[in-house]
C-alpha cells in the first residue's frame, strides 16, 4: 500500500503553502523532495511526521507507522554518549546485551568505531550527524524523515555522509523521504526525485533515478541527462 | 593554563597572609583582648575548641541542621521547580510565592519562627525558607534552558514522559540545580547560624558564639566563626567536587 497525502491544504504566515496539493511515495526506497527554499519542504516532512498539523486534507498509509527523523541540526542529548545517544531512541523491551550489540553494529556503520564513549561536545559536526543518522536507524521504524541533513557540510563531509547513510541503508532498506535544495544531493542519494514549485506548492517533475549509488559521482550519460531535467524544472520556478 | 592556576593560588594565598597581616595590625594597634584579639591568640582558642567534649555535638548539629535545611529544600525546590519549568500556570502560582520568600528580611522569619517552632527547629526552617527559593528558581530556569527542539526530538521517538524528565531534563538542570545548590549553601550557613544565635538551641555554633560573646571572650567568638567559615568552604568544596562527578560531559 503507497503512502498517500490527498488534498493538502496548509496556510502558514497568511502564505498558501499547499492548496489540494497530494502527492504519493514508493515504501522501501529513498524519495527525495527537491525544492526552492522555502517552499514549505520542511513543513511537507513535519505534516508527514505529524510535528506539524496540516489544515486539511487525507493522508493515508501513514497509520500506526512508526517514524525516525535525521533533523537538519543533529539534536544529540550533551550528556549521553555517543552510545547513549543511540540506545536512547530503542525499543525498551530489548536487553542491554542486545542493545549494546545492536548500537555496536551502528557505530560499526557510520565508521565511528572507538568514539562510542565520547560525548556530543568532543566530536566534530560531521561525527555528530552521523551519530544522529545511527540514531534514525537504531529505533525499529519504518519510514525514515530526512530535513536537509547535509546542509552546510562541505563536498568532502556531504560524500561521506551519503556513504555512511547508503552503507547502513543497504543493511537495512526502509522508506526514506528527505527533502533538499540541492539538486547534486538529490541526485546522490534519491532513487525517486520529486521537484516541487514555490508556494502554492505544485510537483513540477517526478524523476526516477535507476544509476547505482557508486556510479552516481561518475556523472554518466543518464545522471548527466537527469542532472538537467533537475535544474530545469528548479529553474522554471526558482 | 597550568601557569595561570598556579598564579591563582598565589594571590589567593597573598591575599590570606595580607587579611592576617592586617589583623595583626589591628590587634597590636587596639591592644585589648576585649576589642581585637590577636590571630595568634585566636589560633590557639579555635586549636582548645576542638579539645572541648563537647565541640563534636555543637558542630556536628549544626552541620546536621544545614544539611536537613538544604535536603529539603533540594527536594522541594526540584519537586516545584520541575512543575513550574514545565507549566506556565503553575509557575505564574509560585512565582509570588518564591519573590515574597526572597524579600522578606531573615531577621522576621527568625522573630517568626521563634515564636511558631521549638528552639532545634527553628535554624532549620530558616535555613529551608532561604535556601529552597534558590534552588527553585535555577531549576525553572534550568528546565526553560532546555532546547525546545531536544523534546520535538524526544517526543518523535516517542520517549516516554517519565524518560523525558529522566533522562533529558533532569541531566539539562543538573549544572542549574549545583549552581542554585553552591548559593543555596553559601546563604544558609549564615542564616542557620543567626538562627541559633537568636533561638539558642542546647547545641550549635551560633549558641556557642552568644555564650561567648556575653562573655567579652572575642577570641572565641572569630574562632567560632572560622570553624563556620571552614565548614561552607568544605561544602562550597563538596558541591565543585560532585558538579565535576556530575557534569563529566561538558568540556
Amino acid at each position: 500500500m503507497a503512502l498517500k497525502i490527498d488534498r493538502l491544504n496548509k496556510n502558514y504566515d497568511e502564505i498558501t503553502l499547499f492548496r489540494d496539493f497530494s502527492i504519493s511515495f514508493t515504501e522501501g526506497i529513498i524519495t527525495c523532495i527537491l525544492g526552492p527554499s522555502g517552499c514549505g519542504k520542511t513543513t511537507l516532512l513535519n505534516i508527514i511526521g505529524g510535528i506539524t498539523r496540516p489544515g486539511s486534507g487525507n493522508m493515508s498509509g501513514f497509520e500506526d507507522k512508526r517514524m525516525s527523523y535525521i533533523f537538519q541540526d543533529p539534536r544529540l542529548l550533551q550528556w549521553k554518549t555517543v552510545r547513549g545517544n543511540i540506545e536512547f531512541v530503542m525499543n525498551r523491551n530489548m536487553t542491554d546485551r542486545e542493545r549494546h550489540r545492536e548500537s555496536d553494529r551502528l557505530i560499526r556503520l557510520v565508521e565511528l568505531e572507538g568514539f562510542a564513549g565520547y560525548y556530543p561536545s568532543q566530536l566534530s559536526g560531521g561525527m555528530r550527524q552521523r551519530v544522529s543518522i545511527a540514531r534514525a536507524f537504531a529505533c525499529h521504524s519504518d519510514i525514515i524523515l530526512m530535513d536537509e541533513p547535509l546542509k552546510g557540510l562541505d563536498i568532502a563531509l556531504k560524500q561521506n555522509m551519503i556513504r555512511s547513510f547508503t552503507r547502513i541503508w543497504k543493511t537495512d532498506r526502509r522508506t526514506v523521504i528527505f527533502v533538499s535544495h540541492d539538486v547534486e544531493e538529490a541526485i546522490l542519494l534519491g532513487e525517486e526525485i520529486i521537484v516541487l514549485s514555490r508556494p502554492p506548492v505544485k510537483i513540477v517533475a517526478h524523476e526516477n533515478n535507476n544509476e547505482p549509488f557508486e556510479s552516481r559521482r561518475s556523472g554518466s550519460a543518464a545522471t548527466e541527462r537527469l542532472k538537467q531535467i533537475l535544474f530545469s524544472s528548479l529553474g522554471q520556478n526558482g | 593554563m597550568k601557569i595561570s592556576i598556579t598564579k591563582k593560588q598565589y594571590l589567593g594565598f597573598a591575599s590570606v597572609v595580607a587579611m592576617l597581616i592586617l589583623w595583626q595590625l589591628l590587634a597590636m594597634y587596639f591592644d585589648s583582648d576585649v576589642i581585637v584579639p590577636s590571630p595568634g591568640k585566636t589560633l590557639i582558642t579555635a586549636i582548645g575548641l576542638f579539645n572541648d567534649p563537647d565541640f563534636i555535638s555543637v558542630v556536628g548539629t549544626t552541620i546536621i541542621r544545614g544539611l536537613a535545611g538544604f535536603v529539603i529544600s533540594a527536594f522541594l525546590g526540584m519537586l516545584l521547580g520541575i512543575i513550574a519549568g514545565l507549566s506556565s500556570g503553575f509557575n505564574a502560582l509560585l512565582q509570588p510565592f518564591l519573590v515574597t520568600v526572597r524579600s522578606v528580611p531573615v531577621i522576621a522569619l527568625i522573630l517568626l519562627a521563634l515564636i511558631w517552632f521549638t528552639p532545634g527547629s527553628v535554624p532549620v526552617f530558616i535555613a529551608l525558607l532561604t535556601m529552597f527559593p534558590f534552588i527553585c528558581t535555577n531549576v525553572i530556569d534550568g528546565i526553560r534552558s532546555v532546547d525546545p527542539d531536544i523534546i520535538v526530538m524526544a517526543k518523535f521517538y516517542r520517549i516516554s514522559r517519565s524518560r523525558i524528565i529522566s533522562e533529558v531534563y533532569i541531566p539539562a538542570i543538573m549544572p542549574f540545580i549545583i549552581s542554585g545548590a553552591s548559593s543555596a549553601m553559601g546563604i544558609g550557613w549564615r542564616a542557620i547560624i543567626i538562627g541559633e544565635v537568636l533561638s539558642q538551641p542546647r547545641y550549635g555554633i551560633g549558641t556557642m558564639m552568644q555564650a561567648e560573646q556575653t562573655f567579652l571572650n572575642v577570641d572565641a567568638v572569630i574562632a567560632w566563626t572560622i570553624i563556620a567559615v571552614l565548614i561552607s568552604y568544605c561544602f562550597e568544596k563538596v558541591i565543585r567536587w560532585s558538579e565535576h562527578k556530575i557534569v563529566t560531559w561538558r568540556d
